[in-house]
């Protein structure tokens, strides 16, 4: 699904990040093309939700570059608002606003950056709350719907604003068993419609199946990257292979 | 429990349940025996009927005689009171039950005769007098009766004070909230972070500085300079009066000190917000600002309401210091009336008394009010023993990680309250 360019559209370059003295990422090289769906699988505390969050500067990088349409995120005074606007995330916990209800939570962000009218925001809106599946929840107050809805609430979210790429960190992992699908049936979908994805997941089926690409982080380094079949059939690292038996043995 | 519940659980007691009959009606017929006991006052209608009155005394005391047979029994019967026992037998059930009624009703005449009418005849007398009763109650009635202008002039000062103190004091506290928890951001320029730091820093001085003196020098300081400023103008003392009152001085004293607690509550309900609200915010491309102010603070405000209406409470206690500049409110007020009649204690209760009301009737609107906003009430408390409460909204869909987060950075809050 890789775009014509060989530019990629996000590019990590020599990524470091510390909390303190404690070094989380250490250089990481990684990039993304156009179209393309990344998953990142790894250890818990391997620093994956850290690379993800560099990614839309949610953590601030303490060396490295980020470049996203020429620009380099990670530079001081960087119009980091400007540029978030074209990347979408969707966290583990949801984090729908909890002040709003579902369309106003989808409007907010294009109605206050986008210069759109009320009228135009609420029809995007729809629409994509239509897509997740959720239109007769379009007035309900976020705080009546299930883990499940609020999931898909956010990615409709995250869609109104246009992104051209997506973060998604463990969107499943909050939801209870029986209700992790309804959500990895919409970021498939997502991903056919041609979305630039990058997952961060322990759901191994979707990273399998979906993903274009998949990335393998062991303590703050990128130890092993490639296609599906290849990480998962045979692993060139002893660690990947170690992580994989330990978790498809779980 | 509901009204109803609670109504409906009384009616079952008083008819069905034979429990408590017995210990329920003796400490009624013991309240009765004594009001037979106290002296019978002017209005008194049982005193033309001598006869009646100790007919009612006599079945009072055979009724808690009974009590106490029935009490010795059960004791010595504990194991099978319920067959052995004379009074649960089928016949004689209904005739204890309204023979207990009966206990009731007698205590009840008893106590309009006594506690009613004797009330109000002191207050018929106390009102006819021209001097100051001796008698507590009397004395009471007769100074309230004529100094109600002056009292009645201090409930509605205090109430002013502390409502529109309250008031003011929370607009400045979103204005001042607003410069405490700004941060700096990465795409800052360095004048805004200039002003940012210097805003943040000044709502850190003020909290401090006001939270750390009493109000009452507050008050005094705040009124004296005032006045000082005034007359370097050039205006006369009357002049001065009619612009800087002592009340003008007591509002402006009132608002500026609750401000600063009101925004440490604000600021505490701001903390409880879940950062996921914040970084989603963000990651849609929202300033700082704008996430501020469409998603952050309108929770953090209503984290805070239940401990910010607290502060009206806390108000009207407190506006009482500010009769030392001479403001006419109730306490400034009481001490005038006791300042005519030296008569301290029976003055300070009824001050005391008003002040209960006052703060329970402003309670129990504000609860109502919480209510309506779907906000747990506060209660009736001071703020410095009291949580602030998290309303239900927050935290609600976030992991059980970030509901631990809101719990403990709310424990923060209360922590900074309880300095007060
Ligand atoms: N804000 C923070 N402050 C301090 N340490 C942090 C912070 N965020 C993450 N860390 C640490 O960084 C390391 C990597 O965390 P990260 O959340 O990126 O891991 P992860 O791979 O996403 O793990 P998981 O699968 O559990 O989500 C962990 O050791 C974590 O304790
Ligand atoms: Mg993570």
């Amino acid at each position: 699904m890789a775009d014509s360019t060989n530019q990629p559209l996000i590019q990590v370059e020599g990524l470091s990040k510390s909390f303190g003295s404690h070094l989380v990422l250490k250089d990481i090289n990684f990039s993304v093309s156009r179209g393309e769906v990344v998953t990142i699988i790894g250890a818990s505390g391997s620093g994956k939700s850290t690379l993800l969050r560099c990614m839309n500067l949610l953590e601030t990088p303490n060396a490295g570059h980020i470049w996203f349409h020429g620009e380099d995120l990670a530079a001081e005074r960087v119009n980091i608002n400007r540029l978030r606007e074209d990347i979408g995330m969707v966290f583990q916990s949801f984090n729908l606003f909890n002040n709003l209800n579902v369309l106003d939570n989808c409007t907010l962000a294009p109605v206050t950056l986008k210069k759109m009218s009320k009228a135009e925001a609420e029809e995007v809106a729809r629409a994509n709350i239509a897509s997740v599946g959720l239109s007769e929840f379009v007035n309900a107050p976020v705080t009546s719907l299930s883990g499940g809805q609020k999931q898909r609430v956010a990615i409709a979210r995250a869609l109104c604003m246009k992104p051209e790429l997506m973060l998604f960190d463990e969107p499943t992992s909050a939801l209870d068993p029986e209700i992790v699908g309804e959500v990895l049936n919409v970021m498939r979908d997502l991903a056919e419609s041609g979305m630039t994805m990058v997952v961060v997941t322990h759901e191994m089926a979707f990273a399998k199946n979906v993903s274009d690409r998949v990335v393998f982080m062991d303590q703050g380094v990128i130890a092993e990257e490639g296609t599906p079949e290849q990480i998962f059939r045979n692993p060139r690292q002893p660690r990947t292979r170690e992580f994989l038996t330990r978790y498809l043995e779980d | 429990m509901s009204v109803k519940e609670r109504l409906s659980g009384l009616r079952h007691f008083v008819t069905d349940d034979h429990r408590y009959v017995f210990l329920t009606t003796s400490l009624v017929a013991a309240i009765g025996i004594w009001f037979s006991m106290r002296p019978r006052s002017s209005m008194s209608f049982l005193a033309g009927m001598y006869a009646v009155e100790v007919a009612m005394y006599w079945f009072l005391v055979a009724w808690l005689a009974l009590s106490a047979v029935a009490l010795i029994f059960k004791l010595t019967h504990w194991k099978n009171y319920a067959e052995t026992s004379p009074f649960t037998k089928p016949q004689v059930k209904p005739i204890i039950r309204w023979l207990s009624y009966l206990v009731v009703i007698v205590t009840l005449v008893l106590f309009v005769d006594r506690a009613i009418m004797g009330f109000s005849a002191t207050m018929q007398t106390a009102l006819a007098q021209d001097r100051n009763p001796n008698d507590f109650l009397g004395s009471i009635i007769y100074m309230l009766d004529k100094s109600a202008d002056i009292i009645g002039q201090g409930v509605i000062t205090t109430v002013e004070l502390s409502v529109f103190g309250t008031l003011i004091a929370f607009f400045l506290a979103i204005l001042l909230v607003f410069l405490r928890i700004q941060t700096i951001d990465r795409s800052d320029n360095d004048f805004v972070r200039f002003l940012k730091r210097f805003g943040s820093e000044f709502a850190k001085l003020y909290s401090t500085v006001v939270r750390g003196t009493p109000m009452m020098v507050q008050a005094m300081l705040i009124y004296f300079a005032g006045f000082g400023i005034l007359r370097n103008t050039g205006m006369s003392v009357t002049e001065i009066g009619g612009v800087w009152s002592t009340f003008i001085a007591g509002l402006v004293t009132i608002s500026l000190n609750s401000t600063a607690y009101m925004m440490e509550v604000l600021r505490g309900g701001i903390e409880a917000v879940d950062p996921g609200q914040n970084e989603a915010a963000r990651s849609l491309g929202l300033s700082q600002w704008q996430a501020m102010i469409k998603v952050v603070f309108p929770q953090g405000v209503k984290n805070a309401i239940p401990a910010l209406s607290n502060e009206l409470v806390v108000n009207i206690k407190d506006s009482s210091v500010l009769s030392v500049i001479g403001v006419f409110d109730l306490m400034f007020a009481t001490k005038t009336v006791v300042g005519i009649y030296f008569k301290q204690v029976e003055l300070y209760v009824v001050a005391a008394l008003v002040y209960l009301c006052l703060t329970m009737a402003a309670s129990w609107l504000l609860g109502k009010f919480a209510k309506h906003l779907s906000v747990e009430p506060a209660p009736l408390t001071s703020v410095s023993d009291m949580n602030v409460t998290v309303g239900t909204v927050a935290g609600t869909g976030s992991s059980e990680h970030s509901l631990d987060q809101t719990k403990a950075r709310n424990q923060q809050g209360a922590d900074q309250e309880s300095q007060r």
